[in-house]
């Protein structure tokens, strides 16, 4: 199923979701139900192995309400082996070291759980 | 299709109007847009249609349906009215409305106008009411701010063409350096006379700007944007009425020409877009403005970019093709970008120091224009009598993108 539920129940399992076009094979990361090259509404899901590396982050000093007891923290662009691009919490790194955290550094999938709440989240794969 | 020009144009000073509400600051751009129509105006006599661009009236004032309220509020109930939203670009989907309403021959004199009334809220609340031009189940629940999502884009941007956090302080240096030149400016200040006010306060001292610049006063956000890297919490309003060429001499001799339109979409998710070091939106925006305008980059004397955030106008400079890809953050150090610049870039000071009420940005810009090409910009006129002038609006991380071109009329 196509849709943003089975995206997040899908995340509680440990994987993130993809779809393919069945009518030009074009893969969208996170899943989409439409295919963005073609325009086909005939595409499939499938699993991503949820590794990739770092294509870019940030670390965030001031934070909206909801995550301001956890400042600072590092937010990533995580591009996934699989193509495509998916943003999560980079956990495991001491954001007071920005200098430590390199673009292009390998990482994997981690479901971070706050308040019964799912976070996307990597961390670096050793 | 008709062709329409911009006959008067006013904005309220940006910045904080804790006296006041959104519906006061329209009110108040209104009389002054009023005035700015050379011939005279009758609101209730002509304005046919009115397009209101507002991005969150219910996080800070609790109010919805902005059309009927600010028509009775200026007396013009009875005529068509309603609020366009598109986050950060409201003001320009309401300038587009209003384009496509007078073109299509619907109406021929309309208003359009943007508002936005931020401090009722605190930091933390802003945060909250402007993430939702971001997606909220891709990308908020990860914790991610607007500066997050800007400062992704700059690391992207330093990895890919190399410069820094340093360089990018050339558009903070520039943009308040014009800003003290801007009467409606929130902070009507140079970097330099804040630092002093600053040093003073604090007794201490700085060596010179970058000292201030690189000092525990300008804390970081989302690293490695700053705090001086962001434009302000504002509340502000701006208004502009449109009419029908065939008509605008009943108003004004000299009018702006909107010469060039161009309107685009980008992915809502940053992660959808494989290149974070330009605004394919904008990119899109612009050819789309320039072909119906039938000029080039080349052509434009001043331009108005959307500084949210100082990295965005660098890579806006590209995107609209005044810079080959990677030399916008060079261009700017170099100050081809400043008010005696090849490329005059945010004369007003831009969001950065003019501040951002985000709802009325997008008509600000072009008052900056109208401005700059009838001559009236007193301080921070540029040279050479301007014929040519484009604003870029863009909303959220550039997601939607508004492009207009202005051609002076004849006098």
């Amino acid at each position: 199923m196509l849709t943003v539920q089975n995206y997040i129940d899908s995340l509680k399992n440990g994987k993130i979701l993809g779809s393919k076009c069945k009518k030009c094979g074009n893969r969208m990361i996170p899943l989409k139900p439409v295919c963005s090259k073609c325009g086909s509404f005939d595409v499939e899901e499938f699993e991503t192995k949820g590794k990739g590396i770092i294509r870019s982050f940030t670390i965030i000093f001031v934070a909206p309400e909801k995550f301001k007891d956890e400042v600072p923290y590092v937010v990533a662009l995580i591009e996934l082996d699989e193509g495509g691009s998916v943003m999560g919490r980079l956990i495991g790194v001491d954001p007071y070291r920005s200098e430590d955290i390199v673009i292009g550094t390998k990482v994997k999938f981690e479901v971070l759980v706050k308040d019964e709440e799912i976070i996307t989240a990597f961390k670096i794969d050793k | 299709m008709k062709k329409v020009d911009l006959i008067g144009i006013g904005m309220t000073k940006f910045g904080k109007h804790s006296d006041k509400t959104s519906r006061d600051l329209l009110v108040e751009a209104t009389r002054e847009a009023i005035t700015s129509v050379d011939k005279g105006i009758d609101l209730k006599e002509d304005i046919k249609g009115l397009f209101v661009g507002y991005f969150t009236p219910s996080f800070y004032e609790h109010q919805g349906h902005s059309g009927p309220l600010i028509t009775e509020w200026l007396g013009l109930t009875g005529i068509p009215a309603f609020r366009t939203e598109s986050a950060c670009a409201s003001a320009s989907a309401a300038l587009a409305t209003g384009y496509f309403a007078v073109a299509s021959g619907m109406y021929d004199v309309v208003m359009v106008a943007g508002v936005e009334k931020m401090t009722t809220l605190d930091t933390p609340g802003v945060t909250d009411a402007l993430s939702i031009a971001a997606d909220d189940v891709f990308e908020l629940g990860t914790g991610i701010t607007f500066p997050g999502l800007f400062a992704l884009m700059a690391q992207e941007y330093f990895e890919k063409y190399g410069g820094n956090w340093e360089d990018l302080q050339a558009v903070t240096l520039k943009n308040h350096h014009n800003g003290s030149f801007n009467p409606k400016a929130q902070f009507r200040a140079k970097i330099s006379a804040i630092a002093e006010k600053i040093a003073i306060k604090k007794g201490v001292t700085f060596k010179d700007e970058m000292d201030f610049l690189k000092s525990k006063y300008n804390a970081l956000v989302a690293y490695p944007l700053h705090l001086f890297d962001c434009s302000p919490i504002s509340d502000g309003a701006s208004v502009a009425f449109l009419a029908s060429r065939e008509i605008s001499s009943r108003f004004t001799d000299n009018p702006l020409h909107i010469t060039g339109v161009g309107l685009s979409t980008d992915t809502l998710t940053v992660a959808g877009r494989p290149d974070l070091t330009t605004s394919e939106a904008t990119v899109n925006a612009a050819v789309a403005a320039y072909k119906m305008a039938g000029v080039t980059p080349n052509d434009i004397d001043i331009t108005e970019v959307h500084d949210c955030f100082t990295i965005n106008e660098v890579i806006l400079s590209e995107a609209l093709g005044f810079f080959k890809k990677g030399e916008g953050l060079k261009a700017a150090k170099e100050g081809r970008t400043s008010l005696s610049g090849d490329k005059p870039i945010n004369t007003d000071g831009g969001l950065k120091s003019k501040g951002h009420p985000v709802g009325a940005t997008g008509i600000a810009m072009v008052h900056e224009i109208w401005e700059q090409l009838r001559g009236e910009a007193g301080g921070r006129q540029i040279k050479d009598e301007p014929k040519i002038g484009l604003t870029c609006n863009v909303g959220g991380s550039t997601a939607s993108s508004m492009v207009f071109i202005f051609e002076r009329g004849e006098k």
